[in-house]
């Protein structure tokens, strides 16, 4: 055996430039199956995190009807025992209480539908944390106007800020970022910062005021320290109607809720519509996402004498999400499925090949007494030293492609970006972490070799060494 | 000899068609300047809206006069109080003393409910127009809760705005009271039911005291509305039914 292993492996580098030539196609093939997996799967992971953990929980406890008709009449109420139950589950990481309804915001002869969230200040900082999401700095037509005037600005960046009019950032690196500014350019970093600054600040626990998602204050022309209005019903069809003075904005990662979202308070929400302390959801985060469906029905047990209320997990709060991800990823599956299809032809005509132009070497190999099992043996490990050169080496290569764009999401613009926040996801494509896709894709291609070289293999047991002397 | 001609039969029955046609505009016209009033009216009411989860009560008083002008403000409870409506012409007027602002109802939400009530804001604004908007037609007599009452359908006139394909009501044929009306959409199925009944005197006028509103397809929801005290054609100042009064009026 060892010795059929040597000569394998010495055969492969009689003819350098072909063993590469086959390697390479197995490479390049695993190369691409890899990063496409990647980028889908991260992609997936990143919507998942963005709409799920930013924001509604992987779990949450609602009234049990609340699922089927969303209105607040189907709130319910919670004892502080209940929240502290529920935290003692050794998976759940973040328990906080919330009050989510809708209303009409409005301010002068502007009005949209909004998605009213009261929540507690300080816990909510452990889930969603609009604190992090406050805008800081905006490039208002008035602050663009004033950086005209600062000295060193260069024109490149006049015409770069103009192109961003009415962009907001949370953070002075952000703005940093995206104007792709050096640390050498600090003076000029705080004097754009010093110009662009919004005053905004977080709610206090039940305060008065409000925080509003980015583009809804845009849409409603409304800034810090303005009014909003809001109107709708609360529980059980009392009108619910008040003026709430706005406390700062925040820039929602999701556009979908950048475009309708107001924080309020739980107790101010809880006034707002009537609700007397009731809670419309608890939203709740976990360690161990894996292991969200037996968490679920953990929890689930722990309330089952409380018969009026139920955990859902994300799935079944937001199918929606679901069914996209379902729906994309039987699309990706497929794409992958043509890949491999063209992969297979593209390794199996190379092995043919790389057969065929030897049938005269095996031809003589057999006429001179050389078993043709033994040649197939012989045959078949250099196949497999192929594939797991191919193999090892394409993996190998997209490791720190994928540590990169794990790290490095890749930026979408233009028109691709545009779809995706219609679609209400962040334009970014980042890749998965290693995980069994990894090697699965390994795998699959490394079977998809042997398969590729098991006809032009079993031919060599067929051979007649004459004809193939001849080269027929 | 001359054979009987059939004409003064013919026409006999075409004017008591006629006749009988005319009637049914003249009952529906009665009945409605009965609660109505034929100048103007003043109410007190309470609304009891009627859900599975549960009830909610809402006491309001209302002028109107039949020049379509009206001014209904909320009394209780106490969250809701001092909300007002004003009803003039086709546009229908809502004060919010707690956010301080006056909103015009969109058409968009004449179909809504008024309060959270099975009471739309339409109900609301075309109440008077049963009698000039409609075709009304006599289909025979029936009795209702005791009550012998006409029973007319009503069909829109062709260029008025109106949300309904059809309407049935009964009006009892000795105090022409509307004790049952059932409304019908354009498709022709039952969308709601008001329903009189326990009638008292107002300003020595008998009228139903309670108004029960059922729509059709949510058999557990109800509306019922009480009425407490109303009086008849009281003149009013043109001040009262104004956007200012809005504000002031308790």
């Amino acid at each position: 055996m060892n010795e059929i292993l040597k000569i394998a492996w010495r055969n492969l580098w009689r003819n350098k430039r072909r063993t590469i030539i086959t390697a390479s196609s197995i490479f390049f093939a695993l190369f691409f199956a890899i990063s496409m997996r990647s980028f889908q799967l991260g992609t997936y992971d990143h919507m998942i995190r963005q709409a799920i953990e930013s924001f509604s929980g992987y779990l949450q406890v609602q009234d049990t009807e609340y699922a089927d008709d969303p209105s607040i009449d189907n709130a319910f109420s919670a004892s502080p025992t209940l929240l502290a139950s529920l935290r003692t589950n050794p998976n759940v990481a973040v328990v906080v209480p919330r009050v989510e309804s809708f209303a009409l915001a409005s301010t002068g002869t502007l009005s949209k539908g909004v998605l009213v969230a009261g929540i507690d200040p300080e816990q909510e900082k452990a889930l969603s944390n609009p604190a992090l999401k406050l805008v800081r700095y905006r490039l208002s037509p008035a602050s663009l106007k004033t950086i005209r005037t600062l000295p060193n600005v260069s024109t490149s960046l006049i015409d770069l800020l103009e192109s961003m009019k009415g962009a907001s950032f949370t953070s002075k690196e952000t703005l940093q970022a995206d104007l792709s500014l050096k640390v050498a350019d600090s003076v000029l970093l705080n004097n754009l910062c010093r110009v662009c600054a919004v005053p905004g600040s977080y709610l206090k626990t039940s305060d008065q005021g409000v925080l509003l998602s980015d583009r809804l204050s845009n849409y409603l022309h409304i800034d810090v320290g303005d009014t909003v209005v809001l109107m709708g019903q609360g529980y059980h069809g009392t009108s619910a109607a008040g003026t709430y003075p706005v406390r700062g904005i925040v820039k929602m990662p999701a556009p979908e809720l950048d475009n309708k979202l107001i924080y309020m308070s739980l107790d101010q929400a809880s006034a707002f519509f009537g609700l007397d302390g009731r809670l419309t959801s608890i939203a709740i985060n976990l360690r161990n996402t894996d292991r969200m469906k037996e968490t679920q029905a953990e929890l689930n047990r722990l309330l089952e004498k409380e018969k009026t209320v139920v955990v859902k997990n994300w799935e079944e709060i937001n199918p929606t999400l679901k069914q996209q991800i379902q729906g994309d990823n039987k699309s990706g599956v497929i794409f992958l499925f043509v890949l491999y299809v063209i992969i297979f032809f593209g390794i199996f005509g190379t092995v043919q090949m790389m057969l065929s132009e030897r049938q005269r070497e095996f031809g003589m190999m057999v006429s001179i007494g050389m078993k043709r099992g033994k040649l197939a043996t012989i045959l078949t490990a250099e196949m497999i030293f192929i594939g797991l050169i191919g193999s090892l080496t394409g993996m190998l290569a997209t490791v720190p492609l994928i540590i990169l764009g794990y790290l490095y999401p890749v930026k979408l613009t233009g028109e691709m970006a545009r779809i995706y926040m219609d679609y209400g996801f962040d334009p970014i494509m980042p890749m998965a972490w290693f995980d069994s896709y990894f090697y699965l894709q390994g795998g699959i291609i490394f079977f998809m070799v042997l398969l590729a070289s098991y006809l032009p293999v079993l031919s060599i047991l067929k051979l007649d060494p004459i004809k193939a002397l001849h080269g027929q | 000899m001359k054979r009987p001609s059939c004409l003064p039969i013919l026409l006999a029955l075409f004017f008591s068609v006629s006749i009988y046609a005319q009637d049914a505009t003249e009952i529906v016209r009665k009945a409605d300047a009965k609660f109505n009033g034929e100048q103007s009216s003043y109410s007190e009411m309470n609304m009891t809206i009627i859900r599975p989860k549960y009830q909610r009560n809402i006491s309001f008083k209302g002028w109107a006069t039949k020049g379509g002008k009206a001014l209904t403000v909320i009394t209780a409870p106490a969250k809701e109080k001092g909300q007002s409506f004003l009803k003039s012409g086709s546009n229908l007027w809502n004060w919010n003393p707690t956010i301080q602002r006056l909103i015009k109802l969109p058409p968009s939400m004449m179909s809504q409910g008024w309060m959270g009530s099975d009471f739309t804001n339409d109900d609301i604004l075309k109440e008077s127009s049963f009698v000039k908007d409609y075709r009304h037609k006599l289909l025979g007599e029936e009795t209702v809760q005791g009550i012998r009452c006409y029973k007319i359908e009503l069909t829109p006139l062709e260029n008025t705005a109106v949300v309904w394909g059809k309407l049935i009501l009964w009006i009892s044929t000795d105090d022409y009271l509307e004790m049952k009306s059932n409304f019908f959409d354009e498709d022709g199925y039952l969308v709601k039911t008001h329903l009189s009944s326990e009638i008292k005197s107002f300003d020595n006028r008998r009228l139903p005291s309670v108004i029960e509103i059922i729509p059709a397809d949510e058999p557990e929801n109800k509306t019922k509305v009480t009425i407490t005290a109303m009086r008849f054609n009281e003149s009013y100042s043109e001040d009262v039914f104004t956007q200012q009064n809005m504000k002031r009026v308790k």
